[in-house]
């Protein structure tokens, strides 16, 4: 085999052999780079580099504290001291000495033990062999010899070891005591260095230059390539969640959380100005830490914050910047790219609170999620669940006025430029703008929509059901039919109507945040001049269900004369130049078109000409009118005859948040491409995403413009991107408590209890303008009004499960009595039904913590004995208590001013709850804080603090019988020697006559009542 | 520049494409003498030199990288399911030109009475080891570098869990079978799916049948080899590659057509107006309804394709093919011509459909038999 036979030079080719496995050891080299290169590593190494430093901080600071510590610098010297004294028998030889002698004795215990442990084996041997011979019969002689002998070996060699033992034990205890002392200090010392000890242990596991040779190569070593396999330093954090799962639309999988890769500061405080990605979690009381409601390790989390969990690098991840501009920031920080296959991209910042959603669903206010809440507010205020189907509000009411029988209320004219442009008439309605939008503002579209309002106004007018309106009681006053202006806005001032509603005639700079819109639960009272009757105001103040069966507006129990007054008032505010505006004429040719389209859907061309020069004017506009009421959907929001039982319009927002973003339609509009930008840009011109397409009028975008600010269209983003699908493991306990609340909170929702009422917290609107009025009709000065406008205020409801007994309470929100005759505002009479009432209290026994101690019915004795009797009228009087100072008694008014006056305590037998009588008599500010109601009893004297000479200055017996004789009390004043004049009050109108609640059928959620309680 | 973009994507459309495609080819690869001759003449067969070579690929290279300044065509180009058939493109030129520039040398030294070149390689005797392990070896490792490099720089995309209810668009084939997917618009599936690829393969299975010609056996040639060559050239490189190229880098969302550097507009929308043979035939022809009689309806469809495979082999044995029919006999030249025939009708096909907007020529859905 010559060299001449090779086809190829083999110079050449080992040549190129040697090339060639270079280049490969190049590519392996660069393969195992770049599979271990990995930027988390650089995070952990930075976060290591961090706690070695912090750590070493707090060392310091140990050090020096202890330092500064006399206790500790003491000890350490006495320690020194002790080391270096010796007591007597105990220097370094004697112990040595004892130490050779514990040794020796030691060793000789092992051999004895061994030996036993051998003679012990043979010992039993023997006494079985022995029993069995003995059993059987045998001859047992010899046996019983090597047993008798055995079991001597043991007993003796059993004894040699207890002597040793107690010799061991004598040696140690002379060891003990000589080290007794110095251990006994080295104890104290090491009890006041923990701290500081810990930290050094930390140190010496985490900080290479603390740890000794073996750790230190084995942490170089640890986390190289392949090598760490085994027990690296640096490796992928996870969280597993069996209960919290992820769809992965085949199979729901448990969700894996790698975050805490990176974000290794997330629950140490220590970094709450560290860069980025090593900082603390905002709100540590709330979220992660382990006390918190939501601990990292039940929850993970991209449960909240979505994303993909999986990943252990940034773009991975899913990201989501909260603006273009961050995004290109992060495009040069980080090489963050847009993650495009991920259907669930991270919630950026602004939009963080939907995920809140998904769990606290049931609630309506969701504390630490403003936004949220803001969002959620907006959709009730605006109604967007009429249109939209959100399971959430899917019981609600409709949220606009109904049409039924609109021709007793307005005119066409009116109504024709109200759907025109509502803002006209009303700066700051909820109703929505259809018309004049961005995708019919040119001229034919104009046209069209003048005439589509026609038709709709037309349609409205003669399907308009007849409303009988009857006259005005004659008798009443002079001019029973103007009633009196002045007076009427008196008595809008006082009666309790700016709780629902404000009186704004220009729009006003105020924020608009929830507060400011429990005031806008009714319309803003202006312009009635323009747009509808006195007498039809006068109906409706005396009874609106009558005219509206569903309406929230409750019924003020206004007299004749009230309700005369303030229709007087009302329906003196006119819009300027509101009835200026210009109507177009009815243009036929529009008209025929408009109708002709619709004909044309459910008939052949040539029959829909026939039916149109069929069709009179009048039908024109009839037909048009109802086919386009149908096609905007004003039947979502209004009630109007022809549409019951219509299905809502828009498009079902229930698993909105899981949309994918390529079934949002952008068209030729170029803003960002994501999620929310869109829904940001819908809320704030919803016609936008028409520009530029070519469509027939009927294929136009309908929905409505409701001119949301941006911070608004924001809150309601967030509650949109919150709709979504997932059913996580851990949502709110639905016990029976929690279940009370929320449907105690949809009832406070929907008819605005808090729009005069503080419940929750959160409500009270109504006091900026109890305050106008004090300064306006009470001649108050504006700088006393803080301090007394608390008694003026609807009462605050928070604590009124442990205080009002629930029966009274049902009578009293079904049919309300008055308390605190002073007060010109007054509980309005609401239409709920049994269920209703029932919820509201159950809601109100389980928000108040304190209510669990009290029954929820309870009697109690309160009879008196005739001492008891006097006694109580004693302590009643002015001679002790003086309770009629403040305290209202049936019809006696209080002698004192009225800013002390107090409630009527005829009602206390059937209104409070005993027990709580007797603790408010007790301690009041420990229930009211800041309440007038003065403190007899010193709470921190109490065994001195009452009447010595009542009862035997025993202070509960004399709460108990003040309190029977209070519960007694009936609606004339006490009789007895005190008596009391007859004093005539204020006359409040006497209460419609109300009928029994009716037990209905269904709830007020469409639940059955007469099917067995879940 | 934009109006240099615009032609292009303009003339990538299939149906110029195709035809010109189709048209020049036969002068690169004459099947005939006569076009042998015009082929000299136009001095084609320089392009197999190597300076053709060269010429080839400078020209290759220079319209990449002028692609490759255009953000469409980037992005089709650098997805990583598409970087092979870019190889693809460039390999198959190489390997093409290496193997022409081969068979015209030869045919040169044939031509001079030479021996062909793989004649001296036979006199050799090339060990196995060294010579072909060793070299083996060497490509193994070069071939894992390059595969460890192409795996690093570009990463297999992990996209979102699969969703029964969203289908990606488009949704394209493994290009291996692009060429078919391709066909589809063209033909019934179960032509392009399930006939086509049976022939395809009966076809080969029937190749060593066929070809009996003894010349050009064991080395490159060109001119002793002109008909086998010319016809698998062209069902390869038009009816396969050719496909497959338009596959992966013209077609876009709803298999619409998109030029290199045109924008994948999802919502492009391009009229399909192509209707039956029988409705062309009954209604625009006769202004009349279609007969419910299936057979009546599609009878016309059925001779034209009775015709087709009948006709045509009787009368291009007697004039185009009559050599071939004498060197192939009847037997073997029925099979032969009915392959051909087949293959042929997929162009044919194309141009009816370009031409005269012809959707399929028998059309029986009540059977699922489209043609």
């Amino acid at each position: 085999m010559g060299l001449d036979e090779r086809h190829y030079n083999i110079n050449t080719l080992n040549k190129l052999f040697a090339a060639a496995a270079l280049i490969l050891l190049l590519a392996v080299g660069l393969l195992v780079l770049n599979d271990y290169s990995r930027k988390w590593k650089a995070y952990q190494s930075d976060f290591q580099n961090m706690e070695i430093e912090k750590t070493r901080v707090k060392l310091d600071g140990e050090a020096k504290k202890l330092k500064n510590n006399a206790e500790y610098t003491q000890l350490q010297e006495d320690v020194k001291n002790l080391q270096k004294s010796v007591p007597p028998g105990c220097s370094k030889d004697d112990l040595a000495l004892e130490n050779k002698k514990a040794a020796k004795i030691d060793e000789q215990n092992e051999i004895i033990k061994q030996r036993y442990r051998v003679i012990k084996a043979q010992f039993d041997t023997a006494k079985f062999h022995y029993e069995e011979l003995a059993a059987h019969g045998h001859d047992v002689k010899s046996a019983k010899e090597l047993y008798e002998t055995l079991n001597e070996k043991t007993q003796k060699l059993n004894l040699a070891v207890q002597q040793y033992d107690t010799q061991l034990a004598a040696n140690k205890k002379v060891n003990d005591t000589c080290g007794q002392a110095l251990k006994e200090l080295e104890r104290k010392e090491r009890a006041l260095n923990s701290k500081a000890a810990i930290l050094v242990r930390k140190l010496k596991k985490i900080d290479p230059n603390e740890m000794n040779l073996t750790n230190r190569i084995a942490g170089l070593i640890r986390n190289a390539p392949i090598l760490d396999l085994a027990n690296p330093t640096q490796k992928v954090q996870q969280i597993v969640l069996k209960d919290i799962r992820e769809d992965n639309n085949f199979l729901s999988m448990p969700r894996v959380d790698r975050c805490t890769t990176c974000h290794l500061g997330i629950d140490n405080p220590d970094y709450k100005d560290a860069a980025q990605p090593l900082r603390t979690h905002p709100n540590l009381e709330l979220y992660i830490s382990k006390d918190s409601a939501h601990p990292v390790e039940d929850f993970g989390c991209t449960v909240c914050h979505d994303g993909r969990g999986r990943a252990t690098d940034f773009s991975g991840a899913a990201h989501t910047p909260s603006s273009p501009k961050q995004a290109k920031e992060w495009k040069q920080k980080y090489g963050w790219e847009e993650l495009h296959h991920w259907d669930k991209p991270m919630l950026s910042k602004p939009y963080i609170e939907a995920g809140c959603f998904k769990c606290h669903s049931g609630q309506s206010e969701i504390k630490g999620a403003e936004k949220l809440s803001l969002g959620l507010n907006l959709i009730e205020r605006a109604g967007c669940y009429a249109c939209h189907n959100i399971d959430k509000y899917k019981d609600w009411p409709k949220p606009g006025p109904t049409l039924l029988y609109i021709a007793s209320k307005t005119t066409p004219e009116w109504t024709y430029r109200w759907i025109m442009d509502p803002k006209s008439f009303r700066h700051n309605t909820w109703m929505p703008a259809y018309f004049n939008q961005s995708n019919n503002s040119d001229p034919d579209s104009k046209a069209r929509s003048e005439q589509e309002v026609h038709s709709m106004v037309s349609y409205l007018f003669s399907e308009s059901k007849d409303f009988k309106m009857t006259s005005m009681p004659t008798g009443i006053g002079p001019t029973p039919w103007e009633g009196d202006p002045k007076k009427g806005e008196e008595i809008v001032a006082s009666v309790g109507c700016f709780g629902c509603h404000t009186m704004q005639q220009k729009a006003e700079k105020k924020t608009h945040d929830r507060f400011a819109i429990m005031r806008e639960q009714g319309p803003n009272l202006i312009g009635f001049g323009n747009k509808t009757s006195k007498l039809w105001l006068y109906e409706w103040l005396k009874d609106p269900n009558r005219y509206h069966p569903t309406t929230r507006m409750p019924n003020l129990r206004l007299s004749d004369n009230e309700a005369a007054d303030v229709a007087a008032f009302l329906s003196k505010g006119t819009i300027e130049g509101f009835d200026n505006i210009g109507i177009a004429p009815v243009n036929q040719k529009i008209l025929d078109d408009i109708v002709f389209q619709f004909l044309k859907k459910s008939m052949s061309e040539q029959e829909a000409t026939t039916k149109l020069t069929g069709m009179k004017p009048d039908e024109k506009l009839h037909f048009s009118g109802q086919k386009l009421i149908g096609q905007y959907g004003c039947y979502s929001c209004h009630d109007i005859k022809g549409f019951a039982g219509f299905k809502p319009i828009g498009a079902e927002l229930n698993e909105q948040g899981n949309k994918t973003i390529d079934k949002l339609d952008f068209g030729f509009v170029h803003i960002e491409h994501s999620k929310q930008a869109w829904y940001n840009q819908k809320l704030a011109d919803p016609r936008i995403f028409d520009t530029k397409k070519i469509k027939a009028p009927d294929e136009k975008l309908m929905m409505p413009n409701f001119n949301f600010t941006r911070e608004e269209t924001e809150a309601i983003t967030t509650a949109i991107l919150g709709f979504v699908k997932d059913k996580p493991g851990k949502i709110k306990p639905r016990t029976p408590e929690n279940l009370a609340i929320e449907k105690g909170e949809q009832i406070v929702r929907q008819f605005n209890c808090q729009g005069c009422h503080n419940i929750e917290g959160q409500g009270g609107a109504i006091k900026d303008s109890v305050g106008e009025w004090l300064v306006k009709y009470q001649g108050k000065e504006k700088s006393e009004i803080p301090a007394i406008l608390d008694s003026f205020n609807p009462p605050k409801l928070d604590g009124i499960g442990s205080k009002i007994q629930a029966q009274w309470l049902f009578d009293f929100i079904h049919q309300p009595e008055v308390i605190r005759p002073w007060l010109k505002m007054r509980m309005p009479t609401y239409k709920f039904n049994a269920a209703h009432l029932n919820a509201l209290i159950k809601y109100f026994n389980v928000i108040d913590p304190s209510a669990e101690e009290f029954p929820f019915t309870e009697h109690v004795n309160i009879d008196l004995t005739s001492g008891e009797l006097v006694a109580a009228q004693k302590m009643f009087s002015n001679e002790y208590f003086d309770c009629t100072k403040c305290h209202v008694v049936g019809e006696q008014l209080p002698s004192g001013s009225q800013d002390t006056w107090a409630p009527n305590l005829a009602l206390a037998g059937k209104r409070l709850k005993p027990e709580w009588v007797i603790r408010w008599m007790k301690n009041p500010s420990a229930i009211v804080p800041g309440t007038k109601m003065p403190t007899f009893y010193d709470p921190s004297n109490y065994a001195e603090s009452g009447p010595p000479d009542i009862l035997n200055g025993d202070e509960d017996e004399q709460i108990r019988v003040l309190r029977n004789f209070v519960m007694s009390i009936s609606t004339h004043p006490p009789t007895g020697p005190l008596g009391g004049e007859h004093v005539p009050t204020y006359q409040a109108a006497p209460a419609p006559n109300t009928p029994e609640p009716s037990p209905a059928e269904t709830d007020f959620w469409g639940e059955s009542t007469t099917a067995p309680q879940k | 520049m934009e109006e240099i973009k615009n032609i292009i994507n303009i003339l990538a459309r299939p149906y110029i494409m195709f035809p010109t495609m189709i048209a020049a080819f036969f002068f690169i690869f004459p099947p005939t003498d006569g076009m042998m001759k015009i082929n000299r003449q136009l001095g084609i067969y320089k392009l197999w030199t190597k300076k053709g070579g060269i010429a080839i690929f400078s020209f290759m290279f220079l319209a990449f990288a002028f692609g490759l300044t255009d953000k469409n065509f980037r992005l089709i180009v650098t997805k990583p399911d598409n970087v092979p058939i870019v190889g693809l493109i460039f390999l198959v030129v190489f390997f093409l030109w290496l193997a022409m520039k081969q068979a015209y040398e030869n045919d040169a030294r044939l031509a001079e009475g030479k021996p062909p070149k793989e004649a001296e390689d036979a006199k050799e005797n090339i060990l196995v080891w060294p010579d072909l392990v060793y070299i083996e070896f060497i490509a193994i490792l070069l071939a894992s570098a390059l595969l460890i490099f192409w795996a690093i720089m570009l990463k297999a995309p992990l996209e979102q869990p699969a969703n029964p209810t969203v289908s990606p668009n488009p949704s394209k084939a493994p290009w291996y079978f692009l060429g078919l997917q391709e066909m589809l618009v063209y033909f019934d599936p179960w032509i392009a799916g399930v006939l086509f690829p049976t022939v395809i393969m009966l076809g080969f299975m029937a190749i060593p049948f066929i070809d009996n010609n003894r010349k050009g056996l064991g080395y490159y040639s060109y001119n002793q080899r002109k008909m086998a060559i010319s016809i698998f050239m062209f069902f390869w490189l038009i009816l396969w590659i050719f496909l497959i190229i338009t596959g992966t880098f013209l077609r876009g969302p709803n298999w619409n057509f998109f030029g290199p550097f045109e924008y994948w507009d999802v919502h492009k929308l391009e009229a399909l107006t192509n209707i039956n043979l029988s409705e062309i035939i009954y209604m625009i022809w006769l202004n009349q309804r279609l007969p419910t009689n299936i057979f009546l309806r599609e009878m016309w469809g059925i001779l034209l394709l009775l015709g087709y495979f009948t006709l045509t082999p009787w009368i291009l044995a007697k004039t185009l093919l009559k050599d071939v029919y004498k060197s192939l006999g009847p037997f073997r030249y029925s099979l032969f011509i009915v392959f051909m025939l087949l293959a042929a009708s997929l162009p044919i096909k194309m141009f009816l459909r370009w031409g005269f907007n012809i959707k399929y020529i028998i059309a029986i859905p009540e059977f699922f038999l489209n043609i």
